[in-house]
């Protein structure tokens, strides 16, 4: 069962889109990374989620159904920018959870500040970011939720207290809760995640199963004997992302087929060989035509 | 059970195939015992804090692989049926697997043939001492 569907979503505020015709589907009981830089349009697309921000044109469906009063008992969300009261205690925030939500366990909520070690008398005043951040996600983990957002949930913690988010992501996860978090570290999203999406400017610019991305993408490094080798039908091969020639040297970025591919070219009298890439390598394939040199040849 | 796997998540190798790499290479070598349970979906995944889906996947394939079976309710145990056989199929999985990539490494450097079949040959040599053959 699909949880979260977003379809076509665009945000526009004037004149500069946010989010530029983004499309994502969320399976019930899977958690989903959303990667990106700074400015991607991760929040914003939380916002249009939630119904804190009106999509220029799309939609965002939970469970089929546009988002309705009805569902906000099961649902959390936890912004980048806390949203506490510096005058009240972490108690009396957890106090306001227990009145306003039918599934708040007060038991639940005493094991998480435990976890984090935070104190029920602290006042927000006194916390530091990272605390702020622990202290929203206790509120949103003891409202036993079904379908949790997590915009930077990791922000601003110690790497212990990071490692401890990302124990809570799994074991919602293990319950059959779907997640959906953002994070500037990949490698915390490659830990966690199975289903990504990765941001830029507005678009995406790479969805699916980690495992699948992993499998697929590789760089094919083949070196010839001479620099006068022919790439002649590798150009406009639909398994080819990038190609880049240095002297003897051939680079492919591919995301499908790599192995056929190594054999092809070991056949044309290449060395040639598939290296793996992790999801950062991944992202910045997809990303960066930065790498460029002067022979790059790039792919409409 | 003990904990005697490590995962790199920070590998180009997908976590699942790393996890039933390392859960076919315990039975081969004994470390993991026909019989013994493994770990459920939900503890390993927070002992390697990975994703319990990507755990799940690789109980499958493991279980596809005759390497393990699961009895519900019960949990995942290493198969007592035949485990020698699982073992040395488990354990021939893994030998191919590095086989192929010293191979392709070895080709991907410019040896031929015949030089790779005599860099195998002095490897075999030197393990399988004459008298073992």
């Amino acid at each position: 069962m699909t949880a979260i569907s977003i379809r076509n979503l665009t945000k526009n505020y004037g004149s500069f889109v946010a989010v530029n015709d983004f499309s994502a589907d969320i399976e019930a009981g899977t958690v989903f990374g959303l990667l990106g830089p700074n400015g991607a349009g991760k929040t914003t697309t939380f916002k249009c989620m939630l119904g804190l921000a009106a999509p220029t044109a799309g939609s965002v469906l939970f469970e089929g159904q546009p988002l309705q009063p009805a569902l906000f008992e099961r649902l959390a969300y936890v912004p980048e920018k806390s949203v506490l009261y510096d005058w009240m205690t972490i108690g009396e925030h957890l106090e306001m959870q227990r009145r306003a939500f039918s599934r708040f366990d007060a038991g639940r909520a005493k094991e998480l500040l435990a976890l984090f070690d935070l104190g029920e008398k602290k006042k927000v005043r006194s916390l530091s970011k990272g605390m702020r951040t622990a202290t929203a996600l206790c509120m949103a983990f003891a409202n036993n939720p079904d379908i949790l957002v997590l915009d930077e949930p990791t922000s601003g913690l110690d790497p212990v207290n990071q490692r401890a988010v990302l124990k809570l992501i799994i074991d919602a996860s293990a319950q059959g809760k779907t997640i959906v978090f953002s994070s500037h570290q990949i490698g915390q999203v490659e830990r966690a995640a199975e289903n990504i999406a990765i941001m830029q400017k507005g678009k995406l610019l790479v969805g699916g199963s980690i495992d699948d991305l992993k499998a697929g993408w590789k760089i094919v490094e083949a070196i010839f004997d001479t620099d006068q080798f022919s790439t002649n039908g590798l150009a406009g091969d639909s398994r080819v992302h990038r190609m880049e020639r240095t002297g003897r040297i051939l680079r492919l970025s591919v995301h499908t087929g790599a192995d056929a591919l190594v054999d092809e070219l070991t056949k044309m009298g290449a060395n040639c060989r598939a290296v793996d890439l992790n999801l950062e390598d991944i992202f910045l394939n997809a990303v960066d035509p930065a790498t460029v040199t002067t022979d790059l040849v790039e792919k409409a | 059970m003990p904990a005697v796997f490590t995962i790199d998540a920070r590998s180009g190798v997908p976590i699942y195939l790393q996890l039933i790499d390392q859960v076919k290479r315990s039975v081969a070598i004994g470390v993991l015992e026909p019989g013994e349970q493994l770990p459920t979906v939900k503890q390993l995944a927070l002992d390697l804090t990975i994703n319990p889906n990507t755990v799940a996947r690789a109980y499958r394939d493991l279980e596809r692989d005759e390497v393990i079976e699961t009895a519900s309710g019960r949990g995942s145990f290493v198969r007592g049926n035949g485990t020698a056989m699982t073992a040395r199929k488990a354990l021939s999985d893994v030998a191919v697997d590095s086989l192929t990539h010293a191979i392709r490494e070895a080709k991907s450097i410019g040896l031929n043939r015949s030089e790779v079949l005599a860099l195998v040959q002095t490897a075999v040599d030197r393990w399988f001492p004459k008298e073992e053959q």
